[in-house]
């Protein structure tokens, strides 16, 4: 019987005002397992991490490491005791390193603070071999993929001899063979007598890797399970609270005439990388075309470029017969609507209205919202508008005057993708539209896309979740380093297979 | 917006109380200096009427910088901008004599314009060569202040004075009086309304407010970021101009003295941050801080507290306001949490009570 070797007792934190984040919360996490901790996002499991790790305080209740009460003031503290945290950000300096990112902050010092480089360049390689990272120190961390960045990660807390590694959500930026290769590697881990707390909402992952696995839902454990004979349904039941449904239900398309066409669309960044290399694809109305790839890879690039934040590219994008070159960004969004994917900074101003949220765009292209003058802004019909997005969306708000700032994520992102859809364009941009949402909005966005595809959109959406492309998109651009790898009906592939075209080991020849 | 009244006269409440006890410290008569202070700025018509003259400036340069804050430009440079409508005002009406039906438009157009061009050269230079308007618009103000003493000490001087400033300006350019009333507290009051309007009922003031909060957000909906900016600051120049043309044709000098209207152009940054931008709390904290200024002057004349005293006064309702304004909110959201935490403990204590019996 393994000893326990974490132990969280009745533990409660309250983010002002009066979000009750953890409520208390009872842990026990034993010695050499990988236990995962599930739930959905804003279940509490990622701020429950964040209070053993140090990062944020908590309002009552105590922690145990080893039988000794812990109460970390730093992140430095649990480092020292053995907890080490990778996060979903990476935190790492691009011009630096490998080794040197490793040793930053505790760089070993001979006299006259001159650095031991050798002695623990020596280290950080046998650590390496150790667990068969297959890094090279002396890359930089510009140059090597995500995947082996999170490897840093795990590596800079081995150095500081970490004990207790906490993963948050470690698979989300990986292609389905790296998140087997990192498994591979965290089996390792816990061979070697490590002990692993594994974030995550992806139940296949769970059920592969964890020996116990505890459900968080709305701050509270629901209960923790060792990892026998569980099976997805039972730990969806506990994470909702419902049954939920795995796929989403779609007639097949019926794709009509072209509406967006990308023709050699090649993108050249201030640095003189191409971001963007000659893609062409078209989007058809009542099709969804979905575009698959590690991040990074020019998603970003390409949806600044259709919505207008970019404007220096070359090739052509059309939709509906007009040529976006030259088009004002407000130009631009009488043909399209657009989702992005940055909720807080780019979605919405979090310090305004619903009202002055939702009225957005519309209040120079919706000629409802005019007043008895061009130049005026009519109230009323700003409310009204506002009021039928609430209904319609199932948004969740206190009323349209509220700030947008008090509503939850999805709540949020239902308005933003509401506001989106009701300026009624042909062509709909979809960035990340669901990215860490609660499975309820989650369900409910998707429904709303296949909705608008039935009615004839084209839909072209951007997602870092694979899951999410097969189960909405009725074609997949896959695309590697800015340009196109692949182009596959979903039916006719699988998520190994547009994994290799994601990390560039296979490539089609597109037209 | 009652929780914004609230914490405001918190704010100011202990203000006062300080004030009185700086009063009391220095063996002043503290109540009767307040009493005094209210009584040469409220309590009679010809002090209300002063009061509502001082305001009138500082009403449009708090609203020249509230507009400019709560749009994302940082427009510091009401100093200048209110020396260059003070100075175009004075050559005008040194120059110009039509009758006052049109000699009083035309220089508040003057004024008006030659405000929004000065600020306009600081837009430029932040839309032409990315240079911070920040930066520009304070060093614009250093150049406003040595152009206009130039102008008074040598071309326009009036040789016939001891100290320098300018002939008084034609008399048809004086603004009317009613009785004690300035002509430029009614002006203030309608360009007030005017701006809430803009503020609250145009899409361009909506553009303007989003702009102040997030401008990606604004971008990417297709809001025109440069041409809204140029407007903001042009607007905003032109209302601190116009300030300065107040001092010229209203009042009692008529003409431009050295060193004149000091304060009200940074007067007007503080009334602004201390309204949070709002339109209708800037007029409001103009009239307010125009009071201690009235004020002021009869406190000393009755109860020899100096002048001064006002400053520091004005210093520390500013400190408060803004304090009571983020404190009150983080103080609410702590009770809030504590107030949460107890109900999860006794009920869990209730739990526990049932459990053992």
């Amino acid at each position: 019987m393994p000893k326990e070797l974490i132990e969280i007792k009745n533990l409660v934190k309250i983010y002002p005002p009066e979000t009750l984040a953890v409520n208390q919360v009872d842990l026990i996490i034993k010695e050499g397992e990988i236990h995962a901790l599930i739930g959905e996002n804003g279940a509490g499991k990622s701020t429950l991490m964040k209070v053993l790790y140090g990062m944020i305080p908590f309002n009552s209740g105590s922690i145990y490491l080893d039988n000794k009460k812990i109460d970390f003031k730093s992140p430095r503290e649990a480092v020292q005791a053995g907890i080490g945290m990778v996060h979903q950000e990476f935190m790492l300096i691009h011009k630096y390193t490998i080794y040197e990112n490793v040793i930053l902050g505790v760089e070993p010092t001979a006299k006259f603070g001159l650095l031991k480089q050798k002695e623990s360049k020596k280290r950080v390689q046998k650590i390496i071999d150790n667990y068969q990272l297959k890094l090279n120190p002396d890359d930089r961390i510009e140059d090597i993929s995500v995947a082996a960045r999170q490897k840093v990660e795990i590596l800079k807390l081995l150095y500081r001899d970490v004990d207790i590694l906490i993963l948050d959500e470690p698979t989300a930026v990986l292609t389905p063979q790296e998140i087997e290769e990192l498994f591979a590697r965290l089996k390792s881990l816990k061979k070697a007598g490590k002990t692993i707390i594994f974030i995550s909402h992806k139940l296949n992952e769970v059920l592969e890797l964890a020996d116990s696995v505890t459900v968080m839902r709305q701050g509270k454990k629901v209960a923790t399970m060792t990892n026998e004979g569980l099976s997805k349904a039972d730990l969806a039941r506990a994470m909702v609270g419902r049954d939920v449904v795995f796929s989403i239900e779609k007639e097949a398309a019926q794709p009509a005439d072209i509406i967006c066409q990308i023709k050699d669309l090649s993108f050249i960044d201030n640095h003189k990388k191409k971001r963007l290399d000659k893609l062409n694809f078209t989007i058809r109305a009542g099709e969804i075309v979905g575009i698959a790839g590690v991040e990074g890879n020019g998603q970003f690039e390409l949806v600044q470029v259709i919505s207008g934040l970019i404007d220096n590219y070359q090739g052509e994008i059309i939709i509906n017969n007009n040529s976006l070159k030259k088009l004002s960004i407000l130009e631009r969004r009488k043909l399209l609507a657009y989702v992005p994917q940055d909720r807080k900074n780019t979605g919405s101003a979090q310090a305004l209205s619903l009202i002055e949220n939702t009225i957005m765009t519309h209040h120079q292209i919706n000629t409802r919202l005019t007043g008895k003058f061009d130049y005026l802004l009519n109230k009323k019909a700003s409310r009204d508008l506002t009021r039928e997005i609430i209904d319609d969306y199932q948004v969740l708000s206190s009323g349209p005057a509220a700030k947008i700032s008090s509503l939850s994520g999805g709540n949020q992102q239902k308005l933003i993708v509401g506001r989106e859809f009701a300026m009624a364009t042909d062509f709909i941009l979809l960035d990340n539209p669901t990215r860490g949402l609660d499975v309820g909005s989650i369900e409910f966005i998707q429904q709303q896309i296949i909705k608008s595809r039935d009615q004839g959109t084209a839909i072209l959406l951007i997602s870092a979740d694979l899951d999410e492309l097969f189960s909405l998109a009725d074609r997949l651009v896959v695309i590697h380093q800015g340009r196109i790898t692949a182009e596959k009906l979903p039916e006719a592939t699988d998520k190994e297979e547009i994994g290799e075209y994601m990390l560039g080991a296979r490539r089609d020849e597109i037209r | 917006m009652k929780k914004q009244i609230i914490t405001s006269l918190i704010g100011i409440l202990i203000a006062f109380l300080i004030g009185l006890i700086i009063l009391k410290l220095q063996n002043y008569p503290a109540l009767e200096s307040y009493k005094q202070l209210l009584n040469y700025s409220l309590f009679s018509r010809f002090s209300l009427f002063s009061t509502l003259n001082k305001a009138a400036p500082l009403i449009l340069t708090g609203l020249s910088a509230a507009i400019a804050f709560g749009s994302g430009a940082v427009n510091l440079g009401q100093v200048g901008q209110f020396l260059i409508g003070a100075i175009s005002v004075t050559v005008a009406g040194l120059f110009l004599n039509l009758p006052p039906v049109i000699m009083l438009p035309t220089l508040i157009l003057i004024a008006l314009l030659a405000g929004a061009l000065y600020a306009g050269i600081a837009a430029f230079l932040k839309l032409k060569f990315g240079m911070d308007e920040f930066i520009t618009t304070l060093m614009l103000n250093f150049i406003a202040q040595f152009f206009t003493l130039y102008l008074i000490t040598g071309p326009l001087l009036d040789k016939k004075m001891f100290s320098p400033m300018t002939e008084a300006i034609n008399r048809s350019a004086w603004f009317p009086n009613f009785s004690g009333l300035d002509f430029s507290f009614i002006l203030a009051l309608i360009i007030l309304v005017v701006i809430y309007f803009i503020w609250n009922h145009t899409k361009m003031g909506y553009e303007w407010k989003v702009m102040g909060q997030n401008d990606l957000f604004a971008r990417t909906g297709g809001v025109k970021i440069n041409s809204n900016y140029l407007k903001v600051m042009l607007l905003s120049g032109a209302l601190a101009s116009l300030a300065g043309a107040m001092l010229i044709m209203g009042g009692v000098q008529h003409r431009f003295l050295k060193g004149i209207g000091a304060n009200y152009g940074w007067d007007g940054v503080m009334v602004a941050v201390v309204a949070n931008n709002g339109v209708i709390g800037t007029g409001l904290y103009a009239l307010f801080f125009a009071m201690l200024q009235t004020g002021a002057m009869g406190m000393e004349l009755e109860t020899s507290v100096p002048l001064e005293f006002v400053l520091v006064l004005q210093a520390i309702t500013v400190l408060f306001v803004v304090a009571s304004r983020e404190s009150a909110h983080l103080l609410f959201n702590r009770l809030k949490m504590y107030f949460k935490l107890r109900g999860i403990k006794s009920k869990e204590e209730g739990q526990a009570d049932e459990t053992t019996n």
